[in-house]
């Protein structure tokens, strides 16, 4: 190489800049291939034309026909005054003159008109001529004036004597490289951007020693510090004080750089002192040449996924609870049933077998055995309520008459209502008849008589059964004291009695079951007041399942809870 | 009038002691078993077959589902009615698929009793 530019009387400059810019046995075996093709005259400097050996002629035109076959790079020769001289393919490439069209033109064309205007062509120029080079990176002008950046190696050209003779220029396009760096800046700025704005997360980088050495808004956010409080701060001070001091924060380094990664669940401390349940992720952060230049550490607040779960925990305690209560509700409402129906059957036995019964005896034994018929009720009632729970509580479904199952009650009733001073008045229309489950229906009635009885009693009880369209209609009036409109919800709620315990016995689950009753049907149960005073109880029920049940309403309709 | 003849089949001692009591003193012949399989036992076993059977579902070793299925597989045994006596609240529905004659639901009344022998037999 050094004798190449020797031979091509080229100064040291000038062989250092050919050696730096072209890949040597690379390009030339290529041109070598090309040579009969590519042969396209160096356009000679006058200055250089004279001082050509012929020993060094084929040298001379084999180092021209490289820098001419050079695509990437324009390679050309000004003279002093700055006009083209040469013109290689790759300035023919990049600025898209030919050599006819750029040959002999003034250098300045290339420059933006600001350049040209602030005289920068010629400050280069100067600059070159005084310091043997310069290389500049700036916006440069092809032939159809669109612009391009350029990286601009000039060099003063020098004889012997050290006369300035001229300049080589060597320019680079790199309108890509540059649109690719801004690219890469412009993405460098956004994923700052984003994890300086990231909230749910902080995410910040420690030193190598595990010194903060940056905080984004998630860490401000979880960890209460402003970045001017907590950069320059050891790590270990988000750690509650008992592991801070245990060597715990350098054990956590030394894995993440062994392994790559440390990740734990663990209590960590914010700027107030309050412990909160993290995730934090340490992973070791590397340079390009694979320096450890510190720690990225990504922290997580767990804390409300933490009491979620633990509620989520609880909720499953307390639901299985509940299904063990109900669980148990049944079983032991059913095993109430056997010695019941044992004491029923011997009480009706004793009733119905001995006809000459002592009367106070016999007064004894009937109270006995409708003290054993309210407790089935009630046994009855809490098996209701378990079904109920448990979504096991059906309706069988059947045409039945409202009349006649209420006038069937009312029968039951009759010796009970004397007793409690009760007139029982029927305003019952004929055929009344629906798709309903009777037995649940009977239950309804008994229910809400029973109740009328127990709290108004001395009052007449009215029970009333119509048809309104298609919906049958059943009222169950009392003058009673009647019940506060603040307690017509609570009401048919669970275990929830209007009057208050003192006054009145019982439990309470007669309107709730009676409420799931009537809407297993699609109907409707609910309270009004009576004038002067007394409470009425009024259920409507469609006839049809179908309109009210809904559409799957069949012979067994569920009553899911 | 004849007496009618009646099975209880019951596993609880009181409640089958009782309703033997009871159907004794409306007049008819009772005879109890604790479980299907004393009942079937008996009833291939006897020359007077019960007019009408009164069952209880839940029992231990052949239960009333069981005893009903063996029961209608017995050409002779299959003629005789069956009353369920269950604590079910849905004994309707139990009554329904094993093809009994009617129910009733525990704990029992007498007129209930009365009216199904008067029924059935």
């Amino acid at each position: 190489m050094n004798n190449c530019s020797a031979a091509l009387g080229l100064t040291e400059g000038m062989g250092r800049l050919f050696r730096r810019l072209l890949p040597w046995p690379f390009e030339f075996q290529q041109l070598e291939t090309t040579l009969s093709t590519a042969r396209q005259p160096v356009q000679p400097s006058p200055e250089s034309e004279s001082k050509q050996e012929d020993a060094h002629e084929e040298g001379e035109e084999r180092y021209g026909l490289i820098i001419q076959g050079v695509k990437d790079y324009a390679i050309f020769l000004v003279d002093a005054e700055g006009h083209i001289r040469t013109w290689n393919a790759g300035a023919e490439a990049i600025k898209g003159y030919t050599p006819r069209e750029a040959i002999g033109r003034h250098i300045s064309m290339f420059y933006t008109p600001e350049d040209q205007a602030a005289g920068r062509p010629a400050r280069l120029f100067s600059t070159a001529a005084q310091e043997g080079r310069v290389e500049d990176e700036g916006w440069r002008v092809r032939k159809d004036g669109t612009r391009f950046w350029a990286d601009v190696v000039i060099t003063a050209l020098r004889d012997k004597d050290g006369k300035l003779q001229g300049f080589s220029k060597v320019t680079r396009d790199l309108t890509a490289r540059r649109e690719a760096e801004e690219a890469l800046r412009q993405s460098e700025l956004r994923f700052r951007l984003l994890v300086q704005s990231v909230k749910e997360y902080a995410i910040f980088m420690l030193d190598p020693r595990g010194h903060v050495a940056s905080w984004n808004a998630g860490a401000a956010r979880i960890k209460g510090y402003a970045p001017e409080e907590i950069i320059g701060q050891h790590f270990s001070r988000f750690y509650p004080p008992e592991e801070a001091t245990s060597g715990k924060c350098a054990w956590e380094l030394e894995v993440a750089l062994a392994e790559g990664r440390f990740e734990e669940e663990g209590w960590r401390v914010r700027k107030d002192g309050t412990r909160f349940w993290a995730n934090v992720v340490i992973q070791p952060v590397r340079d390009s040449e694979g320096r450890h230049i510190g720690f990225a550490k990504v922290t997580r607040d767990l804390t409300e996924r933490r009491k979620a779960e633990e509620e989520r925990l609880r909720l499953a305690q307390a639901q299985e609870a509940v299904r063990l209560r109900d669980e148990f509700l049944s079983i032991a409402s059913h095993e109430l049933k056997t010695p019941l129906s044992a004491i029923q059957l011997q009480l009706q036995s004793l009733l119905h077998g001995a006809k000459d019964l002592e009367p106070k005896l016999r007064n004894k034994a009937e109270r006995a055995f409708r003290g054993g018929e309210r407790l089935t009720q009630l046994v009855e009632a809490l098996l209701d309520v378990s079904r109920i729970a448990t979504g096991r509580f059906s309706l069988t479904l059947e045409t039945c008459d409202l009349g006649r199952t209420v006038e069937e009650v009312v029968e039951r009733f009759r010796e009970q209502a004397s007793r409690d001073g009760c007139e029982l008045t029927l305003r019952l229309e004929e055929n009344v008849t629906g798709e309903w489950d009777r037995l649940r229906l009977e239950q309804v009635v008994t229910n809400l008589l029973s109740n009328a009885l127990r709290y108004a009693a001395g009052t007449p009880v009215e029970l009333a059964v119509r048809a309104e369209g298609d919906h049958a209609v059943l009222t169950v009036s009392d003058q009673g004291p009647g019940i506060p409109e603040s307690e017509w919800e609570r009401i048919f709620a669970r275990f929830e009695r209007a009057a208050s315990m003192r006054h009145y016995g019982g439990m309470g689950l007669g309107l709730y079951v009676s409420r799931q009753i009537v809407e297993g049907h699609g109907g409707t149960i609910s309270i009004e007041a009576v004038k002067p005073q007394g409470a009425r109880f009024i259920v409507t029920l469609p006839r049809s399942p179908r309109k009210g049940a809904g559409p799957d309403a069949s012979a067994e309709a569920e009553v899911a809870r | 009038m004849n007496r009618h003849k009646v099975m209880v089949v019951e596993d609880d001692a009181e409640i089958r002691e009782a309703l033997l009591e009871i159907l004794e003193e409306n007049g008819c012949d009772a005879v109890g078993a604790v479980n299907g399989e004393r009942a079937l036992a008996y009833l291939r076993s006897t020359d007077s077959l019960p007019c009408l059977i009164l069952l209880d579902l839940m029992m231990p070793i052949m239960d009333g589902h069981a005893f009903r299925e063996a029961q209608l597989q017995d050409p002779v045994l299959s003629r005789i009615p069956v009353v369920v006596v269950s604590a079910y609240r849905d004994v309707q529905t139990n009554a329904e698929k094993l093809n009994a004659a009617t129910f009733i639901r525990k704990p029992p009344r007498i007129e209930e009793l009365v009216s199904a022998i008067e029924q059935h037999c």
